[in-house]
């Protein structure tokens, strides 16, 4: 079961089912401690904030740089998925998969939101032309 | 003749399309979706899920049915056939929406 975990020197904030061994902010070793969901959440409130269109852009662009898959070159579509996750942020908590539904089953639902573990779909695995489901991610040419 | 031609239509207007309004995919199938109505009068009941929480909730309601033939999760488009729980999901080609709707009568 994932928790939280806090960097006692630096207060970085960790969920999984085991801290990091060396804190990848102040590289400190073993300084995580296990903390509440409401204490990480106290941590984390006033650093929320909403991404804007273009940081979000930014950032799968560079989650794609050293993956084999790249964001697709359709502009048009893009920007209409964009649209879609941004609007589901909005009216549902978080940019969900324009083209899929969610369960209202939280843990399901995390999987629907972008970028998803698209690799080991159906549309994406295996496949030269691969990209997943809503078509956001496309495996670059070779 | 006029009758059975009249039922044939009633069914066929029971075909659902769950579809997204943000989805490229649900977008690339509309003109077949039209193409269809008009050509061979097959009518589907267009239903968006990600802005009308009543049609959400109905697509969930099917989820039993139509997650095992989609990947195991809710995707749009969706083509579903309430009376028979047939269902194909995905941009398809006309004519394999076509197969599959003429199927349905």
């Amino acid at each position: 079961m994932k928790k939280f975990w806090r960097c006692y020197v630096c207060n970085d904030i960790h969920y999984g089912v085991k801290p990091p061994e060396v804190c990848p902010t102040c590289l400190v070793k073993n300084a995580y401690v296990e903390i509440s969901s409401a204490e990480a959440g106290t941590i984390m409130g006033p650093t929320r904030k909403t991404m804007s269109r273009a940081e979000f852009r930014q950032a799968i662009e560079r989650f794609c740089e050293k993956n084999e898959f790249q964001v697709c070159p359709d502009t048009a579509k893009v920007e209409m998925l964009l649209d879609g996750m941004f609007a589901n942020e909005q009216n549902h908590g978080l940019k969900y998969c324009p083209c899929r539904l969610v369960a209202k089953d939280f843990n399901e639902d995390l999987k629907l939101v972008c970028p998803c573990n698209f690799i080991a779909h159906e549309t994406y695995k295996g496949k030269e032309d691969g990209e997943c489901w809503c078509g956001l991610f496309v495996r670059r040419k070779k | 003749m006029l009758v059975r031609a009249f039922c044939k239509e009633e069914k066929m207007s029971k075909l659902i399309m769950f579809h997204a309004l943000e989805c490229p995919h649900c977008k690339a199938m509309m003109p077949h979706v039209d193409r269809l109505e008009n050509e061979e009068k097959i009518a589907f009941e267009k239903l968006e899920v990600w802005h009308n929480d009543k049609n959400a909730d109905l697509m969930r309601s099917y989820r039993p049915v139509i997650a095992p033939k989609c990947g195991g999760q809710l995707r749009t488009p969706t083509f579903f056939n309430p009376e028979s729980n047939d269902v194909i999901c995905g941009e398809v080609s006309y004519e394999k929406l076509r197969e599959w709707a003429m199927k349905q009568a």
